[in-house]
């Protein structure tokens, strides 16, 4: 059963997604902030990371930088998820070392597919 | 100073003093002449008389030649003062006596012979030539001399009265003149004093004094005639002067005025501009906001469905999926008004591509199936055979004729919707004509005057009926305007309505700025970049319409492209330029890309530079075998090559010096660089010319 660490700010989005993928057979971890999500990829070491770019504390793209920077973290895909619509903000999570994104509104079936291939990207390394 | 620069009063003096002295000296002159002519006369008269009486008294002496009673009888005249000399000549021509005067005892000269009778002057002498005969018998001749002594005394003496009374003359001549020439130069000089003040103080009320209705006092009285002309013309030109300066005055007032008010309008537009930003700012922040917990409820009620259908609660599905339409419905809006105030904040730029229309319209079919069923509609497509593919932003001509066929689904009702796209070509320009005709409502001529308005819908009963923002058509008008091409309209009421987009074959960017640039994959580009610091992307394939997708894609990502056709030619380009990564193709004509790869990895140079094979061959062992970074399969996932460009970029930053050293000694080559550049970039923008920029 695949772990995923879930960080998001706005609680009913980290609600209904964690609820989601539950449904389609993932073990779910969450934080509510950068740093909290830093912390819980250091001692859950989750297979996958759904990173929300703008958050409290410390904002996706630093704790996917500081997690790309952690020889123990690095290997962990991080699939960023941001609400802006722009090329310019996936290229600033691209730059951060994201393996991929997803733009919200969350399509589920899309970010479902996407998780998947990371895994299987993962599991192929 | 000469005459003619003497004052007017010193020349009719001197002119009057002249003429006088000239007439008195002539008359003078002429008596004087006269009297010492006749005086002359007189001498030669009385000289001559001398002469007959000296011979015949000394005729007995020469008769008996005794010289001393003939010398005495010369002597006699000694007193006649002036008589020089006195000689008697024998027949024979010899002298027999003679005579000299004691102050003059040598005479100049005395002739040595007797001469014809007679008188001559000889120098200031006067000498006589008298023949002495006795009874009818020449005996000699006498000559006498005078030095006209009393001639030249009489001579200087009337000279003298002459001079005397000339200067006295010339003295009463200055006297009177000077007096006279004042009725002359009077006037003028009264009438130079008149000019000259006139002159300095411009007082034209000044007038000349006339004296005497001569010439000169016409002269004054013209003169004062033109002086009350200027004055006149003074006066005027004046009050002209005045009003103008009032005039003056009153224009650059007014033109402060409108300067203030240009100010101010410049100001409120700047306000107004700001305001508009703002709005258009605060609508796109506001939209953001909106979609956070628009999600939430649409992806509640897309689990709640989804749990709803597991357990087998049929009433709550059918419920909780009119709250996800509902809530779509709402995020569709959202996004329309984003759109919009994307669109008036000047932020709605266009991504320019290359694509199948054919694959476009298919697509576009395909999701708006069920939209077609909905209202049993049938829809026709008709593509014509010259369609191919179009440079354009494929998604905001998608969303244009997805607005269009969505509108004309939804005001159609058992009827028929047709999609015909052709391609012609007005004014050597290329142009895809999208018609989307249905046979609908239609929309009356007064609701067609605002269709392309925001928020103008034909009428807020329609609203009710039919849904809808409000926002479609306005937001295709702007993309189409955007897209520099057209958008027409014509409808009956009842009768349905037709929608005809045209949109260049190829668009070109909207700005010349950084979009401008996307166009072109010179190397001399490649270079400017490099200088600004965007990294250089080598892209080795053989397909001018890959190169040109690529260029496109990979300049959106930031970076500077280098497109070539050839291996061979890629290999030598990449020596050169040192790209930061290289896009390989497998099937090439002339050397494959297996051999490139071999070759690339083998140049200690370019080992380390990373190679993304793109291709259609499937033979990703072979590629990571001989050193390949990635594998793509075509039709390439931009997305997947955008993240492995970046993970790339990424791995790169780390060991940046390096490279940059590499980079540097490069520059210094660039004349050799700039020619393969050319080469290499020459198919791509010939390739260019040939899809359409005429």
């Amino acid at each position: 059963m695949p772990k995923i660490l879930l960080v998001e700010d706005n609680e009913m989005n980290r609600d209904m997604l964690s609820r989601r993928l539950e449904r389609r057979g993932h073990s779910v971890v969450m934080a509510h902030d950068g740093e909290q999500g830093l912390l819980l990829a250091g001692t859950e070491m989750p297979d996958l990371i759904l990173m929300d770019i703008s958050l409290p504390i410390m904002d996706g793209c630093e704790v996917t930088r500081r997690l790309k920077a952690d020889k123990r973290t690095r290997h962990i895909p991080v699939i960023a998820l941001t609400a802006h619509a722009l090329v310019t903000d996936r290229v600033k999570a691209i730059g951060a070392g994201c393996d991929d994104y997803d733009t919200k509104p969350i399509e589920f079936s899309r970010l479902s597919e996407k998780i998947h291939n990371c895994l299987a990207e993962k599991k192929a390394l | 100073m000469s005459f003619q620069n003497l004052s007017i009063r010193r020349k009719l003096t001197l002119i009057t003093m002249l003429t006088s002295s000239i007439a008195l000296l002539l008359s003078s002159a002429s008596f004087l002449i006269y009297d010492l002519i006749s005086f002359r006369h007189l001498l030669t008269e009385d000289l001559t008389t001398q002469a007959e009486i000296i011979g015949y008294n000394s005729a007995a002496a020469m008769a008996f030649k005794d010289e001393p009673a003939a010398t005495a009888t010369l002597s006699a005249l000694r007193v006649k003062g002036d008589i020089v000399a006195a000689v008697l000549y024998s027949p024979d021509g010899t002298m027999f006596a003679q005579y000299f005067s004691n102050d003059n005892t040598l005479p100049t000269f005395l002739p040595s012979r007797s001469q014809e009778e007679g008188y001559r002057f000889k120098g200031r002498y006067l000498e006589v030539w008298h023949e002495v005969t006795l009874n009818g018998e020449p005996l000699g001749t006498l000559f006498l001399q005078s030095d006209m002594r009393q001639w030249s005394t009489r001579a200087k003496r009337y000279a003298g009265i002459c001079l005397g009374f000339v200067l006295i003359s010339g003295f009463f001549a200055f006297l009177v003149s000077a007096k006279l020439q004042r009725v002359i130069s009077g006037p003028i000089v009264h009438l130079e004093d008149t000019v000259r003040m006139v002159s300095a103080t411009k007082n034209y009320e000044v007038r000349a004094v006339k004296s005497y209705s001569d010439e000169i006092g016409s002269l004054i009285d013209g003169f004062n005639t033109m002086l009350s002309d200027i004055q006149q013309r003074d006066t005027a030109l004046r009050g002209a002067n005045d009003e103008l300066q009032t005039r003056t005055q009153e224009l650059e007032q007014e033109i402060s005025h409108r300067k203030q008010a240009q100010e101010e309008l410049l100001k409120a537009k700047y306000v107004a501009e700001e305001a508009s930003r703002a709005k258009s700012t605060f609508l796109a922040n506001m939209s953001h906001e909106l979609r956070t917990p628009l999600n939430a409820i649409i992806g509640y009620s897309e689990m709640l469905e989804e749990e709803a259908q597991d357990s087998g609660t049929e009433a709550a599905v059918q419920d909780l999926q009119k709250i996800k339409s509902a809530g779509k419905h709402l995020l569709a809006l959202i996004n329309d008004v984003l759109d919009l105030s994307k669109i008036e904040a000047g932020k709605m730029s266009l991504h320019l591509e290359m694509f199948d229309v054919s694959g476009m319209i298919e697509e576009i079919v395909t999701t708006l199936q069920p939209a077609i069923e909905k209202n049993k509609n049938t829809l026709r497509v008709r593509l014509a055979e010259d369609v191919g593919m179009m440079r354009a932003d494929i998604t905001k001509v998608r969303q244009i004729l997805f607005n269009l066929l969505s509108n004309a689904c939804k005001f159609t009702d058992h009827g028929t919707i047709s999609v015909d796209v052709d391609q012609r070509t007005v004014e050597g320009l290329a142009w895809l004509r999208f018609r989307v005709t249905d046979s609908g409502i239609g929309i009356s001529a007064k609701q067609q005057t605002n269709l392309f308005q925001e928020f103008a819908q034909a009428d807020t009963s329609i609203a009710r009926k039919y849904g809808g923002t409000g926002l479609g058509l306005a937001i295709t008008h702007r993309f189409v305007q955007l897209m520099k091409g057209r958008i027409e309209v014509e409808s009956q009421p009842g009768e349905g309505s037709m929608f005809t987009v045209h949109i260049p074959a190829q668009v070109t960017p909207e700005t010349v700025g950084p979009t401008a640039t996307e166009g072109s994959s010179d190397a001399s580009d490649a270079i400017a970049d490099m200088q600004t610091g965007r990294d250089t992307i080598l892209v080795i394939d053989d397909d001018a319409a890959v190169r040109e997708l690529m260029t496109r894609f990979l300049m959106k990502l930031g970076f500077s492209v280098l497109t070539v056709a050839n291996g061979e030619e890629g290999v030598r380009l990449a020596k050169q330029v040192h790209p930061v990564l290289i896009t390989l193709d497998v099937v090439m004509p002339e050397c494959d890309g297996w051999t490139i790869l071999s070759k690339l990895k083998a140049d200690p140079e370019l080992s380390k530079v990373p190679v993304i094979m793109v291709t259609i061959v499937d033979n990703e062992a072979k590629g990571f075998d001989l050193g390949a970074s990635n594998y793509l399969i075509k039709p390439v996932d931009r997305e997947r090559l955008a993240v492995l460009i970046e993970k790339h970029r990424i791995t790169r930053s780390k060991a940046i010096t390096g490279i940059d050293t590499v980079s540097k000694s490069f520059l210094s080559h660039d004349n050799k660089r700039g020619e393969v550049g050319a080469e290499a970039s020459e198919k791509v923008s010939h390739a260019e010319n040939l899809a359409g920029r005429r």
